[in-house]
This record gives structure tokens, C-alpha cells and sequence, in this order.
């Protein structure tokens, strides 16, 4: 794969993954993502088509026979779309950096050399657009962090951190909407209710929505 | 009308698996062996996609506080209604007062971990986003969102007498009719995933040559496999995207894990591969400690395979119909 | 069929599948065991009228078409051997159609006496399966 090309791979005969060129998560490619999820959306061998950072799953209602022809249409539509612009509310979440809701921020520190002020001032000052929903329900991928405090995903993911845990992983960050495992690192914690099953929609955040985290507390 | 007399069983509440959902994080869940979980709501008459209760652990028991029938598929372990034994992969009446029980899997012809029994007409709980598996991670669906316990009582969708509705036979299991093995070791289709060619050919090799045991860490959410450790030739940090049931993530250990049911709809490891559809109930049944291969398939292969579990699906269903019509006229 | 001599009998049974044939009727007694040499052939001679002769067996037969199996698919050990005692309604065999098992039940409390048909061979309607002493 070219860093000019989509990639489109097979996850098993249950979905197609269409990615983005590149490694950057941009805002506005995500917004083309919005715009090729809603035409693949109504093909008959699409049951969902769900955006990702910078990507799309789609799965399958039943495996096509001719994967190619379907490949070569997802390419096509892909250079037909154009950016959607959605837009919906921001969110503003209180968060206490650090201590036992933020375990891994030491870990942040050693790999940014970054200190504990300068990773929270950096952390808590965007608003991050939502650009998928994914990993859990009514879990928020979010655009826009800052690549100063990347740090990669943990070698051995951590059996479980709760609802609400503010982490790091990679270039992106993201709130969990409740316990479970995780391998990313969490460097501080919040309170939001982001998923009712019998609410419709169930997720109480769209892509287009956006989150910004206000600095409740830090400890260091 | 059936009372749960087990404790800690980790037994749930699913059926084919909850779809159209993935926009909103909430993964599929449902049967660790669909064909399992079919084969039995087709021994009732039931729909192929009926909720039915899937039993991890053992040994594992049940009182029925009412007349009804049932169907056992799934693991043979050595299954008895009070005392008479049961014979695996059948559909059976109990009358109220009566206690099933789910010994130990037995080795035998075919080496399973997960049973299923289904009641008539299904398990009835609510649905939820449009299924009635457990989604455990969010406490949702199935019966109340988590793992039965002792003193549940669950239902079945369709009551009424046991005398209209035919029992009294049973299916070949999938296992023996559509059989998949490389060199005695139970072995699972996979199609290359986006990051293959990362691994060195080294490592390539090595894992469509080795047996990978499954550890002990394995679970619904992810089986854990021992062997060979696999290298990558780069590393790139990834964006997260979704995932499927079936998708090989190898993390930084090299030790690859199958993302199964209760698996995050999305992830940013690498994928070496994905355990295609057809053949996910081989996995799901493989008992922690045994040892399974992988073979490498095309996609022609990997959409015929599911013909193929279609087909005998759409056969047993045919036949027992059959039986079933055939019972209730005599 | 006609046997007109034990060794016949025995060259017959040498074809098939079947593992024992017993036969009894008023004053004789037969049991052959596949491959038996005709030195080990049990027979025993006409007995006196008086004496009591073995109650008249009870035939199971297929109650539909199919491969008649000794033993569950997934299993080794046959539902009923010769020797075993049966309760009414226990299932004694099976009859395989395509992915279908239908039992074959011992219809009344019962010792096996004998497997009548070769497990794993195609039956008709009403081949006898079994022969069962009643209790």
C-alpha cells in the first residue's frame, strides 16, 4: 500500500475495511468517511457501514460472490464523495488528571518528556470532534489530539479500567463509556452517560458532535 | 419454567448475535457455536435464530418448574434428566419437578467446551437493539444484562402441553458431518488480514505450521494462543478501525489473539488474518488446553464453506420436520 | 434360504457382519459366533419334549428406513450389548437418515439377546434389529 492510495482489505468473509491513504486522522478526510459510509450504506451486500478513524468497515448482510466488484465501487465512490460537514453540540467534561483515575500518566510523562501541567494543558485544550463511535457502547473516538502526547498502546492491556477513564492511545485519545479492558493509557477520569440501550439512538453522541475536557483537578 | 440450580455456571442468554449495531460500539455477542445454537432451536421447530442458554462450565444443572421439552446440543457432557441419561444432540420432554443435568464434556468422537439448550420457542427475555444475546460489557440484553445465577428462572416463549409439540430424536453433529482437520489437530480456515504481509515469512510460516494451544486466559472475548512467537518486520501505531469475530491481532508479545463474540467491535493491533465465518464455531467449541492449526484460504473457498454450513442447516431442518410432522400424526 | 447343514450356515454368516446368530426351536439350540472354526460350533442335539425350551424371543425391528447405528455417532460403547438389561422405552439403537437420528426403543423390560443387524449398514422398514428376552 502506497501512502496515495486507499487500502481495502478483507476482515474474513464478515466485512470489507476501507482505509484512508496515510496515517494522519484528519478532520476533513473523516468527514468524506461520513459521506462514503452513507452511500455504501444502501448497497444491498452492506448491512452496516461503519466509520473508524480515518476508515470504514463495512459488513456484509452475506458474503458477495464478486468482492472485486465490490472492492473497485468502494474506490470509485470514494473519489465521487465529497466532505459531509456535520456538525452537532460540544460536550464539556470535568476531569481529574491523575491518581488512581489516571494510572498510566507517568507513563505518558517518560515517553513525551512532557511534565504532568504540560500533558494536561495540552490534553484539555482542543475541542476533539467525535468521528466514530466504536470498541463499546457509546465509546467516542475522537479527532484532533495533539501528536505532542502520543503514546503508543500498552504492550499488555490492562484487564479492566472503569466508565469514564480519560486515556491516551497512540495519536488518539478517547472517554470509556464503561468498565472493561483497555490498552490504552489512562491518565485521568470523568463522569458522562453515554449509552441507553433503550433510548433511539442508544449512543447519546454522534460523529459531528464534539467533546472538550475542562481541568477539574490534577494530581500529581 | 426452567429454574437455573447452579452457581457461578458464567452460563448467558444469546442467540445468532445482535447486528446493525457496530455504529454505536455494541459488538455482535451471540453463540460461541451458532450452528450449535441453530441446530437445537431446529429440533424444537423453534426459528433457527431463537435465544437459547449457552453453558461454558460445568457441571451445570437445571430444574424444570413446569412440563415442557428442550433440546441439548452442543458439547456432550454426559447429559441426564433425573436419572436416565440423554443422548447428545436431541430434543427431549421433562416433566415439571425433573432435573437436567450437564456433566463434564467427554472427549469421545468430537472435543467440545460449550453446550446449548434451547426451550420451545426460544428463552423468552426482551429484546434489546434487536436480539436477545447478553452484551455484558454495558449490562445489556439476554437475561438482565450478565451471567445467570442460582435461583434464576427463565422461560420459555411458547408454553403449553409437551404433548403438542413432537420430541424424541436427535441431529449428527456438524462436527462429524462436516469434519476439518490437519494432522489430527482441529483446524480453522483463515483469510489473510491488511497487516500479513508485515510478518516476516518466517513468521508466516510458522503459524499456518504450528498447533496453537489454547491458554487459559481464553475466554468469549478473545482466545489467547500459545506457539511460535510471531515477528513483524515494522511496527506501525494504527488507527483504530473495526474488527470482526475471527480477526488475529498480534500485539507486541507475538503471541496471537482471536478476537471472538464479546470482542471490541473495533481495535488499533495489527491483523495477521481472520478465522472466517463458516468455521468460528470450530473455534468457539475448542477446549482451553487443546491445540488447533489454521489453513490458509481463498476467498471462493471461505464463501463456499458457508454454503456448506447453509446447506446442512437448511437439510437437518428439512429432515427433521419430517420427523417431527410424522411424530405428531402418530 | 435353505441351510442344509451347519457348515453352510457357517460359510454364510463368514459373509456377513452379523457377530452371533442364534437360533432355537423346539429341541434344538444353535449359536454360531462369526469365524468360528467348525470344531467350536455349540450345538446340542434333541432335547426331550418335557423339558422346558427358552420362552420365545422378542424381535425389534427398524421402525423406518436408514443406516442402523449400535451406538450414538459421538459415542464408542453401543447402547445395548448382548447381556444388557433394558427398562421400557430406553433407547436401544438408532436409525441414521442423512443428519437425522431416530431411536430405535426397547419395547418392553428386556435382556439383549442378540444384534440382529451389521451397525453401520443400510435397513429396510422391519429388518430385524435385535432380539430381546422378555423380564
Amino acid at each position: 500500500m502506497t501512502s496515495e492510495q486507499p487500502a481495502v482489505s478483507l476482515l474474513g468473509t464478515s466485512a470489507l475495511l476501507f482505509e484512508a491513504p496515510g496515517h494522519a486522522m484528519a478532520l476533513q478526510t473523516q468527514q468524506r468517511i461520513w459521506s462514503l459510509a452513507r452511500v455504501a450504506a444502501t448497497w444491498p451486500e452492506v448491512r452496516e457501514a461503519v466509520p473508524g478513524m480515518n476508515n470504514l468497515m463495512l459488513s456484509f448482510a452475506r458474503a458477495p460472490r464478486a468482492i472485486d466488484a465490490l472492492r473497485d465501487r468502494l474506490c470509485d465512490a470514494w473519489e465521487a464523495v465529497t466532505p459531509l460537514p456535520l456538525e452537532g453540540r460540544v460536550v464539556e467534561l470535568p476531569v481529574v488528571y491523575g491518581g488512581d483515575g489516571g494510572p498510566h500518566l507517568a507513563d505518558v510523562v517518560s515517553h513525551t518528556g512532557l511534565s504532568i501541567d504540560d500533558i494536561v494543558e495540552i490534553h484539555s485544550a482542543p475541542i476533539y470532534p467525535v468521528y466514530a463511535l466504536g470498541s463499546h457502547p457509546g465509546y467516542c473516538y475522537l479527532g484532533g489530539m495533539n501528536p505532542r502526547i502520543a503514546t503508543p498502546r500498552r504492550k499488555t492491556p490492562v484487564l479492566s479500567i472503569p466508565g469514564g477513564a480519560v486515556s491516551i492511545g497512540g495519536a488518539q485519545t478517547g472517554v470509556s463509556a464503561s468498565a472493561g479492558p483497555s490498552g490504552w493509557n489512562t491518565i485521568g477520569r470523568t463522569s458522562m452517560h453515554f449509552f441507553d440501550p433503550a433510548s433511539n439512538p442508544p449512543a447519546l453522541l454522534q460523529p459531528g458532535d464534539a467533546l472538550r475536557f475542562r481541568v477539574e483537578k490534577v494530581i500529581r | 419454567m426452567i429454574e437455573i440450580m447452579s452457581a457461578s455456571a458464567l452460563a448467558t442468554v444469546q442467540d445468532l448475535g445482535r447486528c446493525d449495531a457496530l455504529r454505536w460500539g455494541v459488538g455482535t455477542a451471540g453463540a460461541m457455536d451458532p450452528l450449535a445454537l441453530a441446530a437445537g432451536n431446529i429440533l424444537l421447530g423453534n426459528d433457527a435464530g431463537a435465544a437459547a442458554i449457552e453453558v461454558p462450565v460445568f457441571p451445570f444443572q437445571v430444574r424444570f418448574t413446569q412440563d415442557g421439552v428442550f433440546a441439548l446440543t452442543g458439547a456432550d457432557c454426559a447429559a441426564r434428566l433425573d436419572d436416565a441419561p440423554l443422548l447428545p444432540w436431541w430434543a427431549g420432554q421433562a416433566r415439571a419437578g425433573q432435573v437436567l443435568s450437564l456433566g463434564l464434556p467427554r472427549g469421545g468422537a468430537w472435543a467440545a467446551s460449550r453446550a446449548y439448550l434451547c426451550l420451545a420457542g426460544g428463552v423468552d427475555v426482551p429484546q434489546v437493539l434487536g436480539s436477545r444475546s447478553t452484551q455484558l460489557r454495558g449490562a445489556f440484553g439476554g437475561f438482565e444484562g450478565r451471567a445467570l445465577r442460582q435461583g434464576d428462572v427463565l422461560r420459555a416463549a411458547v408454553s403449553g402441553s409437551p404433548a403438542a409439540r413432537p420430541t424424541g430424536f436427535g441431529l449428527v453433529p456438524p462436527a462429524l458431518a462436516l469434519p476439518l482437520q490437519r494432522d489430527g489437530v482441529p483446524a480453522m480456515r483463515v483469510l489473510p488480514a491488511a497487516e500479513y504481509s508485515h510478518y516476516t515469512e518466517a513468521s508466516r510460516a510458522a503459524f499456518w505450521a504450528a498447533e496453537w494451544k489454547i491458554t487459559a486466559q481464553s475466554d468469549r472475548y478473545g482466545y489467547r494462543l500459545a506457539g511460535p512467537v510471531l515477528e513483524a518486520r515494522t511496527t506501525v501505531e494504527m488507527r483504530s478501525h473495526g474488527i470482526v469475530p475471527g480477526v488475529i491481532q498480534v500485539p507486541s508479545g507475538g503471541q496471537p489473539i482471536v478476537q471472538m463474540r464479546d470482542a471490541q467491535p473495533s481495535g488499533g493491533y495489527p491483523k495477521l488474518g481472520t478465522v472466517i465465518e463458516a468455521d468460528l464455531w470450530r473455534l468457539g467449541q475448542a477446549p482451553i488446553g487443546s491445540r488447533v492449526r489454521f489453513i490458509e484460504t481463498t476467498w471462493e473457498q471461505a464463501t463456499a464453506a458457508l454454503d456448506e454450513t447453509d446447506a446442512w442447516l437448511a437439510e437437518a431442518r428439512r429432515l427433521v420436520e419430517l420427523a417431527r410432522h410424522q411424530r405428531a400424526r402418530s | 434360504m435353505r441351510f442344509d447343514s451347519i457348515q453352510q450356515l457357517s460359510a454364510w454368516l463368514a459373509d456377513t457382519d452379523i457377530a452371533v446368530l442364534e437360533l432355537s426351536g423346539p429341541g434344538v439350540s444353535l449359536r454360531l459366533h462369526q469365524g468360528d472354526a467348525l470344531g467350536t460350533i455349540e450345538a446340542q442335539g434333541a432335547a426331550p419334549p418335557a423339558t422346558p425350551v427358552r420362552p420365545q424371543g422378542l424381535t425389534v425391528r427398524a421402525p423406518s428406513v436408514g443406516v442402523f447405528l449400535a451406538a450414538h455417532p459421538l459415542h464408542s460403547s453401543p447402547l445395548a450389548s448382548p447381556g444388557a438389561r433394558l427398562r421400557a422405552g430406553e433407547p436401544i439403537g438408532l436409525m441414521q437418515v442423512g443428519a437425522l437420528l431416530l431411536p430405535v426403543h426397547a419395547p418392553q423390560d428386556a435382556i439383549v439377546r442378540a444384534v440382529r443387524a451389521a451397525p453401520g449398514t443400510p435397513v429396510g422398514f422391519g429388518t430385524p434389529l435385535f432380539e430381546l428376552d422378555p423380564l
